[in-house]
């Protein structure tokens, strides 16, 4: 599906004293199958955004198309495209309802209309994927599992509707080291099976880094940059003036460099950085 | 959320926001009883004069005020439905035995009257009245009834907390319907057999994360050694001022001038 958003602009409690414009004039393109990171400040639009291409917010000005259909239209057109949108709002375990953990997540499958046996075929795929076991699982009651595994329950919730378009608010927030490295993992590949086109929002640089091929930087409302990851994150002044630091392997690469090394300051992973440090280090026989 | 809510609270400067709670409670519990106890045009049109220039002074945009009066739209209908069938007198059209009457109408046109006269005085009140200064007010009005035992502190408390979270709840609110629409949910959308079933994903959660703020915030407060029965003293004291006193006796001969227009038509 591709997404264009247009001219967007966003104001919340229009014409009471309370009015805040979030967004103003965003204008991106989406194809299917990118991995594309928005990161942001607090307050920047990120979550805004999101809502809008999700189709969950009436633009105040400008549109999201998906397709060529406006995302919060109200006909069955624009509804069945918004279905193929997946969104997991941040803390998305704070959403679940049902009294097990199967009910949860066949919950979208069945507003899909799925017959029963595709519904059940989807809830073992979904559980399977995240990681949870779905034998174990056929009779727990959600609100007794561990805040991780609530997690990895209601993101099994939006997977089960196989959304061609997923989109991850802060997906990472709250979660251990370990939960955290195994949730990027699990995301990755289940986006290189599918083409799935993946949208995540976060203000944490290293997981963008791990996630995203291209990131969309928005500062009050605005984009301010928009280009491969490894450009924007490893941009130095562009991210201090939107008050990020660069991921740490940029800025060893980047001490290196400053110090005479002749190495790229563009890996923003750790094995990444290690694999250019060895490379230049065995190249020059050690010597700067 | 696009419209401002009755019982939201608008920071502000102007001579309103000013005012101690107290007297603006008195002002708004007379502003509301008025219309009941003075049926006639002139005291009503004066009542109605007054409370627009009280909305002016507020620097609540007039749009936004008007568009609050959305939530009683339905409670407005039906009042006035009520009415202009109930009412006895000249028939102006007769369908299957039941009639509507020239004075139904007027009555119900009343009630319309009352019941926006009612809200825009309490939302003016909140708009205007933080909730803490409300509850404090609440609390001083009803400090004699402390001497005879009753938890007038307490009772202020809970209602400081109910006021600080109705905002909250609503962004809960909010932000479930969303979650649970994006997951195919018809909820705000969709024909009102499926809209009233497709209300339990959201209450269940909301109910859940009420519980959790519940939890959260009774450990907060006993953290910082709140005990419910210990005698509290307040940041902030309330003063009448010289401004309290003129606002007061306005409040009052608007009253007197209408009750003596009411004596006088008879």
């Amino acid at each position: 599906m591709l997404i264009s958003v247009e001219g967007l602009g966003y104001t919340y409690a229009p014409s009471t004293p309370l009015a805040r414009t979030a967004l103003r004039g965003v204008d991106l393109e989406i194809r299917q199958g990118e991995r594309v990171g928005i990161l942001g400040p607090t307050g920047s639009g990120k979550s805004t955004l999101a809502q809008l291409i999700a189709g969950l917010l009436r633009p105040t000005s400008g549109h999201v198309l998906l397709d060529g259909v406006a995302a919060h239209a109200r006909t069955a057109d624009a509804r069945l495209r918004r279905l193929k949108v997946g969104m997991a709002f941040q803390y998305p375990e704070h959403q679940i309802f049902e009294q097990t953990v199967p009910r949860e997540v066949a919950f979208g499958p069945r507003n899909l209309g799925l017959n029963d046996a595709e519904v059940e075929a989807r809830v073992a795929w979904a559980l399977d994927i995240v990681g949870l076991d779905p034998v174990e699982m056929a009779d727990r009651v959600p609100l007794t599992l561990s805040g991780g595994e609530m997690r990895r329950l209601a993101l099994a919730g939006i997977l089960a509707m196989r959304p061609p378009v997923l989109i991850l608010d802060e997906p990472t927030a709250n979660l251990d080291p370990r939960g955290r490295q195994e949730l990027l993992t699990r995301v990755l590949t289940w986006q290189a099976e599918t083409e799935l086109t993946l949208i995540v929002i976060s203000h944490n640089l290293d997981d963008l880094a791990r996630l995203a091929e291209r990131v969309v930087l928005l500062v009050a409302g605005q984009v301010a940059a928009d280009g491969p990851a490894r450009e924007v994150l490893s941009d130095r002044p562009l991210l201090e003036d939107a008050s990020f630091d660069v991921p740490p392997p940029v800025a060893l690469l980047q001490a290196l460099r400053q110090s005479g090394w002749a190495v790229a300051t563009n890996r923003l992973l750790a094995e990444e950085a290690a694999t250019e440090i060895a490379q230049v280090w065995s190249s020059t026989g050690g010597m700067v | 959320m696009s419209l401002l809510l009755p019982g939201m609270h608008v920071a502000g400067g102007t001579p309103l926001h000013r005012l101690d709670p107290r007297v603006k409670m008195g002002a708004s519990l007379l502003l509301m009883v008025l219309p009941f106890v003075a049926p006639s045009l002139p005291s009503n049109l004066l009542l109605a004069g007054f409370v627009v220039a009280l909305a002016i002074l507020s620097a609540v945009p007039l749009m936004a005020l008007v568009r609050t009066l959305r939530v009683v739209v339905w409670t407005g209908i039906f009042m006035f439905v009520f009415r202009l069938f109930t009412t006895p007198g000249t028939p102006l059209l007769t369908v299957g035995g039941i009639s509507v009457t020239l004075q139904g109408l007027g009555a119900g046109a009343v009630q319309i009257y009352r019941l926006c006269l009612l809200v825009v005085v309490s939302s003016l009140l909140t708009y205007t009245t933080s909730p803490a200064q409300l509850a404090h007010g609440v609390e001083a009005v009803l400090e004699p009834l402390a001497r005879l035992g009753l938890p007038v502190r307490e009772f202020a408390m809970v209602l400081t907390i109910a006021l600080r979270f109705v905002p909250t709840l609503f962004e809960e609110i909010e932000k479930i319907v969303k979650a649970q629409e994006a997951r195919g949910a018809l909820i705000r959308t969709g024909p009102l057999w499926k809209r009233v079933p497709g209300w339990v994903p959201v209450f269940v959660p909301l109910f859940v994360s009420a519980f959790r703020r519940a939890e959260d915030l009774a450990t907060a407060m006993e953290a910082r050694g709140f005990r419910s029965a210990h005698q509290r003293t307040h940041l902030y004291r309330l003063h009448l001022t010289r401004h309290d006193l003129a606002a007061s006796l306005l409040i009052l001969a608007l009253g007197a001038v209408i009750l003596f227009v009411e004596w006088r038509m008879g």
